[in-house]
C-alpha cells in the first residue's frame, strides 16, 4: 500500500472515527424512541 | 517558491513565507483531492460543539450549590444568553471577516479559528472558576462565537476549488461535520463532567479547560493538513462543460458588488425562511413531542428524539447537496420548501391520528432539509456569483443565520405560549406554529423562484482591483 494511501485512510480514520461514536451513541439512544 | 511547490519543500523565498500563508498551502499537481475534506470536517466537526452546548445549561446554573442551584447562583435564562451571543457573533465575525478569509485562506483563518474557539473555552473555564458571567460571554459567546464565523468560512471555498465538478457534494461533507459536532460533543461534554466531578465541583470548569485543548489540537490538526489547489488546477479527466447551463455562471462577482444584488437579498431570504422553520422546531424538539403525545413520551425519551432529529440534520447536510449537483441548486430548494410546507401542515393531523413513527419521520425529513439549506446554500452561491469571493459571499449571507437563530425560537415558543394562555390544549398548540412555518417557508419559495442571472454588467473583469 502507497504512502499516499495510507496517509488517505489516517486522515479520513481521525475525524471519521470520533464522529462515528458519536453516531453510535446517538442511535443507541435513539433506539428507545420506538421501544 | 512556486506557487505549486508542496508544503515544507525548501525554496529560496519560503523563509520570507510564513507557514500559515497561502502560499505554503497550494498542493503539487498530483495531490489527491479527497485528502483536504478531513481537514475541513476537524474544523467544522470542532465547532459543530455548539449545537451541544446545552449540555452545560443546567450545570452551570450549579456551580455554588454542586447537586442542585444555591442563592448566588447563575439562572438558566443567564447562561441561555451565552449560545445566543455566540451565535450572534458567528454571524458577524463570518461576514466581517469573510474576505479576509478568502485572502488569507485556508489555513491562517483555520488556525485563527482555532485559538479563538479553543481559547474562548479556557476565557469562560477562568468565568467559571471565578464565577464571572461577563468572563464567559466574553469567553465562549464572543471569543468562541468570532472562532465559530471564521471557522465556519474559511473551508469552504477551498472545498469548491478542489471539487469544481461536485461542489455540492464538497460543501456537504464539510458543512455535515458542523451538524456532527453536536453528536459528538454531547456525550463528550457528559463523560467529562462525570470524569472530572468532585464533593467541591460539577466539573464544568475542568471541563471547559479540557474541551478548549482537544477542540484546539483538533482544529490545528485540520489547519496543518489543509491545501489549496494551483490556480489553473483541474481535476483529472474533468472539463468545464462549454455550454452554458441555467443559472450556473462561468463569470465571477466581486463580493462588494454581490452583496448589492437582488440575487444576494433572495438568497439571503431562502436562506433565512429554511433555517427558520427549521431551528424554531428543533429549539422545542423535546417539549413539542411530549406534549403532543402526553402521557407516551418521557423527558429521556424525548431526549433521543432530539438526538435522532440531529443524525437527521447531519445526514441532510451530505446527501442533499450532493443531490444539489444533479438536480440543480433552485430545483433542490424548490423540493425543501414544497415538501417542507406539505409536511408541517400534515403534522397536526399526525399529532391528532397518534403515530409516533410517522411523526418522528416527518420531523426527520425537514430537519434533513433545515440541514441540506445550510449544505447546499455555498454551491448556490457559487453557481450564481462564481468561485472567486464565494467565502466571503457566504460569510456575509450567514448574517440570515443569526436573524433566524433569533426569529425561529421566539416563534415558536412565542405561539405556544400564546395559545395556551388562550385556553388551547398542549397537545394542540403547536397546530398554529405549523401553518406559520408554511408561510414562511411560502415566502422562501418565492423568493428561489424569483432568482435569475446576475446582470453581465456586474460580472468581475480581470483588469479591476
Amino acid at each position: 500500500m502507497s504512502v499516499a494511501r495510507l496517509k488517505l485512510i489516517a486522515l479520513w480514520l481521525i475525524v471519521g472515527l470520533p464522529l462515528a461514536w458519536g453516531v453510535t451513541n446517538t442511535v443507541k439512544n435513539a433506539i428507545k424512541l420506538f421501544q | 517558491m512556486s506557487a505549486t511547490a508542496p508544503f515544507g519543500s525548501a525554496g529560496n523565498a519560503s523563509s520570507r513565507v510564513g507557514i500559515l500563508d497561502r502560499a505554503r498551502t497550494v498542493a503539487p499537481r498530483d495531490y489527491d483531492r479527497f485528502l483536504v475534506p478531513p481537514a475541513a470536517l476537524a474544523v467544522h466537526l470542532a465547532i459543530g460543539q455548539a449545537y451541544a452546548f446545552s449540555t452545560f445549561n443546567l450545570p452551570l446554573t450549579k456551580l455554588l450549590g454542586i447537586t442542585a442551584s444555591a442563592p448566588g447562583d447563575w439562572s438558566l435564562k443567564q447562561v441561555g444568553w451565552t449560545f445566543s451571543i455566540a451565535i450572534l457573533f458567528l454571524g458577524l465575525a463570518a461576514a466581517l471577516f469573510g474576505r479576509w478569509v478568502e485572502n488569507a485562506g485556508p489555513r491562517k483563518p483555520m488556525a485563527v479559528a482555532a485559538c479563538c474557539f479553543g481559547g474562548g473555552f479556557l476565557v469562560s473555564s477562568i468565568g467559571i472558576h471565578l464565577h464571572e458571567i461577563d468572563l464567559l460571554y466574553f469567553g465562549y459567546g464572543v471569543l468562541g462565537g468570532c472562532g465559530l464565523g471564521i471557522g465556519y468560512v474559511s473551508p469552504v471555498s477551498t472545498l469548491i476549488k478542489w471539487f469544481p465538478d461536485r461542489p455540492g457534494m464538497a460543501t456537504g461533507m464539510a458543512i455535515m461535520g458542523f451538524g456532527g459536532g453536536a453528536l459528538i460533543a454531547a456525550p463528550l461534554s457528559i463523560f467529562l463532567m462525570d470524569h472530572f466531578k468532585t464533593a467541591e465541583s460539577n466539573g464544568v470548569f475542568e471541563s471547559f479547560i479540557a474541551m478548549g485543548m482537544i477542540y484546539f489540537l483538533f482544529m490545528m490538526f485540520g489547519a496543518a493538513v489543509v491545501r489549496v489547489p494551483a490556480s489553473d488546477w483541474k481535476p483529472s479527466g474533468w472539463t468545464p462543460s462549454l455550454t452554458p447551463k441555467k443559472l450556473v455562471t462561468t463569470a465571477n462577482v466581486h463580493v462588494d458588488v454581490a452583496w448589492q444584488t437582488r440575487q444576494f437579498w433572495l438568497l439571503w431570504g431562502v436562506l433565512c425562511m429554511n433555517v427558520t422553520a427549521g431551528i424554531g422546531v428543533l429549539s422545542q424538539a423535546s417539549p413539542m413531542i411530549q406534549e403532543m403525545f402526553t402521557g407516551r413520551v418521557s423527558a429521556a425519551t424525548a431526549a433521543s428524539f432530539v438526538g435522532l432529529l440531529s443524525l437527521f440534520n447531519m445526514g441532510g447536510r451530505f446527501v442533499w447537496a450532493s443531490v444539489s449537483d444533479y438536480l440543480g441548486r433552485r430545483n433542490t430548494y424548490f423540493v425543501f420548501f414544497v415538501l417542507g410546507i406539505a409536511l408541517y401542515a400534515l403534522v397536526p393531523s399526525i399529532g391528532r391520528a397518534g403515530s409516533m413513527p410517522l411523526f418522528v419521520l416527518a420531523f426527520g425529513v425537514i430537519l434533513s432539509m433545515y440541514g441540506g439549506g445550510f449544505a447546499t446554500i455555498p454551491a448556490y452561491l457559487r453557481d450564481i456569483f462564481g468561485t472567486m469571493h464565494v467565502g466571503a459571499i457566504h460569510g456575509r449571507l450567514l448574517t440570515a443565520w443569526a436573524a433566524a437563530g433569533v426569529l425561529g425560537p421566539v416563534l415558536v415558543s412565542y405561539i405556544r405560549d400564546f395559545q395556551i394562555h388562550n385556553g388551547v390544549p398542549k397537545a394542540q398548540a403547536y397546530s398554529v406554529t405549523m401553518y406559520i412555518m408554511c408561510g414562511l417557508l411560502l415566502i422562501g419559495l418565492i423568493c428561489n423562484l424569483a432568482i435569475r442571472e446576475v446582470d453581465p454588467k456586474l460580472h468581475h473583469r480581470e483588469t479591476e482591483q
